[in-house]
């Protein structure tokens, strides 16, 4: 690592200097050090390191607070491990806050006091962005978004063709009246996607226009904004994350929609729905919804009629922990798969104690930990094994791209599915 | 009250003042502007948080580590009962404890400082815990497990053990606010913070 300038190390140090709010103070105090939050993270079951137990990762953002915000810290370094910022640290840090975290909170849950493990290691990440040590591959992804709307960089004629690809096979399974509308205004809905549909699985957006059409929504998508991602999120630096956020943000208003609805993406829904109104310092004017949500709502209501006996094949879910564990969308995930297939095993364990896919907190655009993600993917995949199912669906295209590769290395035999495919799987068209 | 009575009352006020100041720092910093529409019920959430979440059979640091756990919880409640008598000993002294209530307490906190030696001794022993540790992890299971020690001492002959016990007190009073013992006030906010960040966002209590 190149050596730190005093600016980089300023820039850092202020932020853990401004604590804003007693939720950090709190966590910075609180761990007890007793070590048996190490078997709650992949990372340690996995790879048997100690530098990745979470409460390493807390502490070492806990020493540099000791060091820079506690009398102790000065006085007596030595007593309670209070280390300074340097190049040593910086790279510890990216190595452990970047590299050996989803920030799936996971041990959050089961952390013997109740530290928020992955909150300080979401601090330690924008300490490293403040010092522009942010991974390139991450950064890169983040840099897309910025520049060109969508973390792929997908030109909008490519995106345009998908949609009317998408569209054209919609309309020959549901009539002409079955559509995919681009830019219309005053609609109810502006939807959301990850871009890896329009890139990977334009199927998935076919499968939730299907559902639109099925309830008689009325709604749209922005081919200027239509990326629910902000890996701004993931990378620490918030600026990032506001300038993508507000973007999603005014696009609501542009089109004159009433809710926005989030697309299948565990992060992106976080990003928009807890975190997006911090970023911007307001509450949003308009209501946001997540797809789980909203799909829901119209199974509740009678909007969409379901034959589960068309899904026959044994279905197991798989948790995305912004969703879940992060999101509170557990009870409604189960109800809809309730509806729509016949045959459900739950994976153990599941629910908010549920394993990560292995690809949360920006792994998957981290190409530089691939070798240990798909290593820690081994308890995802035994998890999947374990059930017996031959679908596995999750709301998440994050985790579908995590769990493809899972099935591909360890041959699981599985078929990957979203919430919108194995709901459209059952849905009756009337 | 001899000198040593003194000493032991000055250091619990310091310790009092400087948990104060811990705690009124935290309370200035105040709670996180969270701008996010609500789903969650706070209240049901902080309750959880504080009991059912805290059950063994709810936390895998619990029932995945069952001799660990059980021991902590056993040297928590011997430090309980060491921190309830130091109170007590102000107006009633050990000599007047009857006998079998001195052999209970005992029992129990011997029990305590022998799980707290376990501890101990397993920070040193096992690699991965030695890794996380340092000087202050050591040094607060000491003086902790001392505590426990000098209380029975205390219990048993107190005319002998009475000022190396106020003197014990004192140090780890003294030490209480600067080293993890703080965590007597921060595991309070931890869980605090940690039900309303799940409550806000309806996961806990949790609904199945
Ligand atoms: S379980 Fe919690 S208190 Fe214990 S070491 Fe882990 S983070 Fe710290
Ligand atoms: S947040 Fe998840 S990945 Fe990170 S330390 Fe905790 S359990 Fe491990």
């Amino acid at each position: 690592m190149e050596k730190l300038t005093t600016e980089q190390i300023d820039k850092a140090l202020h932020l853990l200097k401004m604590r804003p709010d007693s939720k950090l103070e709190t966590h910075l105090n609180a761990c007890v050090h007793c070590g048996l939050c190490a078997e709650s993270c992949m990372y340690y079951k996995t790879l048997h390191d100690d530098r990745y137990m979470p409460a390493r990762k807390v502490e070492l953002v806990a020493a540099l607070y000791r060091k820079y915000c506690t009398l102790i810290g000065r006085v007596a370094p030595f007593l309670v491990n209070a280390r300074p910022l340097d190049e040593q640290m910086a790279e510890e840090m990216t190595d452990a806050l970047f590299g050996a975290c989803t920030m799936c909170g996971r041990c959050v849950k089961h952390c013997s006091i109740g530290v928020d493990i992955a909150y300080v290691v979401h601090f330690g990440r924008r300490m490293l962005a403040a010092m522009g040590l942010v991974p390139a591959t991450l950064q890169a992804t983040v840099d897309a978004a910025l520049q060109t709307g969508n973390n792929m960089a997908i030109p909008t004629a490519d995106f345009v063709d998908t949609i009317q690809w998408m569209e054209e096979d919609l309309q020959d399974e549901c009539g002409s009246e079955a559509r995919i509308p681009l830019n219309e205004t005053d609609k109810n809905i502006l939807y959301t996607l990850n871009p890896r549909e329009p890139k990977f699985f334009p199927l998935s957006i076919a499968a939730l226009a299907k559902i639109f059409f099925a309830a008689k929504e009325s709604w749209t998508i922005s081919t200027d904004m239509y990326d629910v991602t902000n890996y701004g999120l993931f990378s620490g630096n918030n600026e990032h994350a506001k300038s993508i956020a507000k973007r999603l943000h005014d696009e609501v208003f542009n089109k004159h929609c009433k809710i926005l609805v989030l697309g299948e993406c565990g992060h992106g829904s976080r990003a928009n729905r807890w975190e997006g109104p911090n970023y911007l310092q307001h509450s949003y004017e308009f209501e946001t919804i997540t797809a789980v949500e909203l799909i829901n709502t119209y199974i509740r209501e009678g909007r969409i009629k379901l034959d589960k006996s068309l899904n026959q094949e044994l279905v197991t879910l798989h948790d995305p922990c912004n969703l879940v564990r992060n999101g509170g969308l557990e009870s409604e995930l189960r109800y809809t798969i309730s509806q729509s297939v016949t045959h459900f095993k739950e994976m153990t364990p599941h629910g908010i104690d549920n394993f990560c896919c292995g690809g949360g907190g920006g792994q998957l655009a981290m190409s530089e930990y691939n070798e240990r993600r798909i290593a820690i993917g081994k308890i995802k995949a035994d998890q999947i094994r374990n059930t017996g199912a031959k679908v596995v669906v999750t709301p998440c295209h994050n985790c579908v791209d995590q769990l493809i590769q899972l099935n591909n290395i360890y041959k699981l035999n599985v078929k990957i599915k979203t919430i919108a495919e194995i709901v459209a799987d059952a849905l009756v068209l009337e | 009250m001899y000198w040593y009575h003194y000493l032991g009352l000055a250091a619990l006020v310091v310790f009092a003042v400087a948990m104060l100041w811990h705690f009124l720092r935290l309370i200035r910093e105040g709670n996180p502007k969270d701008f996010s529409k609500k789903t969650g019920n706070l209240v049901k959430a902080e309750a959880y948080a504080y009991t059912t979440a805290m059950m063994p059979n709810h936390k895998e640091t619990a029932y995945l580590h069952i001799p660990t756990f059980t021991a902590g919880a056993l040297f928590h409640i011997g430090t309980f009962i060491s921190i309830l008598l130091f109170a007590v000993f102000f107006f009633i002294s050990p000599a007047q404890f009857p006998l079998w209530l001195s052999r209970i307490l005992t029992v129990c906190i011997l029990a305590g400082a022998a799980c707290g030696t376990g501890l101990l001794i397993k920070r040193m022993v096992v690699k991965k815990m030695r890794d996380l540790s340092h000087l202050d992890d050591y040094l607060s299971n000491f003086l902790t497990t001392l505590f426990q020690l000098f209380t029975i001492l205390y219990l048993m002959l107190p005319h002998m053990f009475a000022p190396v016990y106020y003197i014990e007190v004192t140090v780890l009073l003294l030490y209480m606010p600067i080293g993890k013992l703080r965590h007597v006030l921060y595991f309070f906010a931890a869980r605090y913070h940690l039900g309303r960040f799940y409550g806000w966002r309806n996961v806990w209590p949790p609904k199945k």
